[in-house]
């Protein structure tokens, strides 16, 4: 519980031509903790990532990380300050083992050859240390892999440059049962072994499960950021799909004027 | 007044210290216990030289470093050569290990057990499993002890089960009769099961470094193990910690222990499956299956998954408010429930556990899983060595 973010991102506006798609986001990633990022499809997650991934940049806003405001142009900005991305589709390659992917692009040299003992002490090593036991043979193709052994290796190529910010997009969606609880908890290792960890999902019990914050988009805008310890599962719905519950969230639509009453949390299903 | 402690009882300690260390953690390098235990440099070569004459440690120069100077030798426990015998009973199966001093599971037996199974029958395979494993046993190894982990209130001092309701023995001898059954196993140490996994994951899994945790295992019932302040809280008579016992529901149903609305009666197997109409299975299988049936979009499973969720965030809450704990595990069947039913158990327990209470608490699954109640069991054994190592 570190008193400073890692990331702070402040009012950060992002537009496609015509169609804003962020407006004054702000959101604070902290070390040693999970921050969720929720909203209903279309509410600007995937964007948000992408601007902190460097794959698009931002129109307006700060971006501060470890304390120094930063400009993140491309990806290799994000992956030189320590920012990793999991994206939904893993983007590994099924012909290639655990190895050659989580060095793809990067790989370790000893002259004019692969530094093939390095890089699998160094895959190994990362693996052993997220308590990874499922997966047999580092030099297994990962085409042969399992979606949550995937997902294990796409989470661990994230981690093995020491980054110190991970971003996971939907990590559980389209696990099996068991596959989902061990993502799960590689997922809470990650932040306990003292990274910042992004977690986007739509699955409440994931949200709820390992995070440590809950920011919830909405419409483009950040609804509230608040404390896991601090809020009820209906709760956060709400902010998911009405931008605002109770004193949370965004302020009520003025120009609606006294069109409308207050909808009191308590009021609908659980 | 007491003169300070002699040369000897400092050595001793001193012994039991480093020992203990390396147990717990692993191999480490001479330069890091000199830091990490705050003796010198002389004091730790002359207690590894100490504990590797008596064959508990080992030393060995570690890999390139690449870093100028000689590298410092790396202590690790000798894992394969001394060991103790862990034996568990719990609900639905028996089981036994030969564990390595580090913790290390050497060796491994299991058996179903079958429910309303009387001690007595439990006893043969148990003590079949030791004879077993003791065949496969290098000449040079030492044995230190036997751990016993009971799912059920066992007496410290000689393994009387006195109450076990999920099991369904009432004052049975368990210690007794199986330490007579193995002959020569010298010392036999009982423990609660989940008193136990919790100190192992205390010392070594998901509660590291935390010195006020409640484990929480789940299976028919619930038991629990609580640290508080660093140390284990058993109570008087070692029975404490059981928390499935903890009436939340006056109204509620009758509980095999005799009263009425006890936790374990709305969050325990029978809770779970009954809500998910399938009152006719029972085991650890049929409560996975309704919580991948939940998964699945089953709606009744899903209510049935919400309910014992919203109970279980109940029954936390009240012990966030009582212990303030900084983790709280989830193990047994509790663990998958946890994961599905998060949500549930978030809400509530943020509804009623006080806001100073719960502002820290980490909600975590175990990180040895199921190991833990056989590593516990040894621990058990091995606190004799490591109180004093240069014992026997």
């Amino acid at each position: 519980m570190a008193a400073t973010p890692l990331l702070e991102l402040r009012g950060v506006n992002k537009s496609f031509g015509p169609v804003q798609v962020l407006h004054d986001v702000g959101l604070d990633v902290y070390p040693g903790e999970v921050t969720a990022l929720v909203g209903d499809n279309g509410a600007g997650k995937s964007t948000m990532v992408k601007c902190i991934a460097g794959i698009y940049t931002i129109d307006a806003g700060t971006v501060t990380y470890e304390g120094r405001k930063v400009a993140i142009h491309s990806p290799r900005d994000a992956s030189a300050l320590g920012i990793e991305v999991v994206y939904q589709d893993l983007a590994l390659c099924d012909n290639l083992d655990i190895v050659q992917n989580m060095f793809l692009g990067r790989e370790k040299m000893s002259g004019v050859v692969l530094d093939e003992p390095t890089m699998e002490q160094m895959a190994g090593d990362t693996l052993a240390g997220l308590s990874v036991r499922t997966v047999k043979s580092l030099r297994q193709l990962v085409a042969s892999l399992s979606g949550g052994q995937r997902q294990t290796v796409a989470i661990a190529k994230a981690v093995l440059w020491n980054s110190k910010v991970v971003i996971l997009d939907e990590p559980t969606a389209a696990l099996g049962v068991a596959q989902t609880a061990q993502v799960l908890e590689l997922v809470r290792r990650l932040a306990d072994n003292g990274l910042g960890v992004v977690l986007i999902s739509h699955n409440m019990n994931d949200v709820f499960a390992v995070s440590d914050r809950i920011a919830a988009l909405y419409l483009g805008r950040m609804a509230a950021q608040v404390k896991a310890t601090d809020v009820t599962h209906s709760q956060v719905v709400e902010l998911i799909t009405a931008g605002r519950s109770g004193n949370l969230g965004l302020p009520s639509e003025s120009s609606n004027g006294n069109g409308y009453a207050d909808i009191t949390p308590s009021g609908d299903e659980r | 007044m007491r003169a300070g402690p002699s040369q000897e009882e400092v050595r001793r300690h001193n012994l039991g210290t480093l020992l203990r260390y390396v147990h717990v953690h692993g191999a480490t390098s001479r330069a890091e216990l000199t830091s990490r235990l705050g003796l010198n440099r002389s004091t730790i070569g002359a207690l590894t030289t100490e504990l590797s004459g008596a064959g508990l440690v080992s030393e060995e120069t570690p890999r390139e470093t690449g870093r100028a100077g000689r590298p410092s030798l790396v202590v690790r426990p000798q894992s394969a050569r001394v060991y103790a015998y862990a034996i568990s009973i719990e609900v639905d199966r028996l089981r036994a290990a030969r564990v390595g001093l580090g913790g290390r599971i050497l060796d491994r037996r299991e058996t179903e057990r079958p429910r309303g199974m009387p001690f007595e029958d439990a006893i043969r395979p148990l003590a079949g499993f030791v004879r077993e494993m003791r065949k496969a046993v290098p000449d040079d190894a030492r044995y230190v002890g036997s751990g016993l982990a009971v799912a059920g209130m066992v007496r410290r001092a000689d393994g009387m089960v006195r109450l076990a309701p999920t099991i369904g023995w009432v004052e049975e001898p368990v210690g007794e009769v199986l330490g007579a059954e193995l002959g020569d196993i010298g010392m036999l140490t009982v423990g609660n099961h989940a008193d136990v996994s919790a100190l192992v994951e205390h010392s070594r899994g998901a509660a590291v470094g935390l010195d006020n945790v409640i484990y929480l295992y789940g299976d028919v019932g619930v038991g629990s193990g609580i640290i508080a302040g660093g140390r284990r809280v058993t109570g008087h008579g070692g029975y404490g910690g059981e928390v499935g016992h903890m009436v939340v529901n006056p109204q509620g149903r009758p509980c095999s222990c005799g009263s009425r609305g006890c936790w374990e009666t709305e969050i325990g197997e029978y809770a779970l499956l009954k809500h998910a109409g399938r009152e006719a299975d029972s085991g650890r299988e049929a409560v996975l299956n309704v919580v991948e049936a939940a998964m699945r979009g089953d709606s009744q499973a899903q209510r049935a998954v919400r309910h014992v969720g919203d109970w279980l965030g109940f029954g936390v809450g009240n012990l966030a408010n009582i212990f303030n704990p900084e983790a709280v595990i989830f193990g047994g069947t509790l663990r998958d429930i946890y994961l599905v039913a998060a949500a549930q158990i978030r809400s509530r327990l943020n509804a009623i556990a006080l806001p100073v209470c719960r502002e820290h608490i980490r909600l975590r699954t175990p990180e040895l899983g199921n190991d833990a109640a056989l590593i516990g069991a040894a621990e058990l054994a091995f606190e004799h060595l490591l109180a004093d190592p240069l014992l026997s």
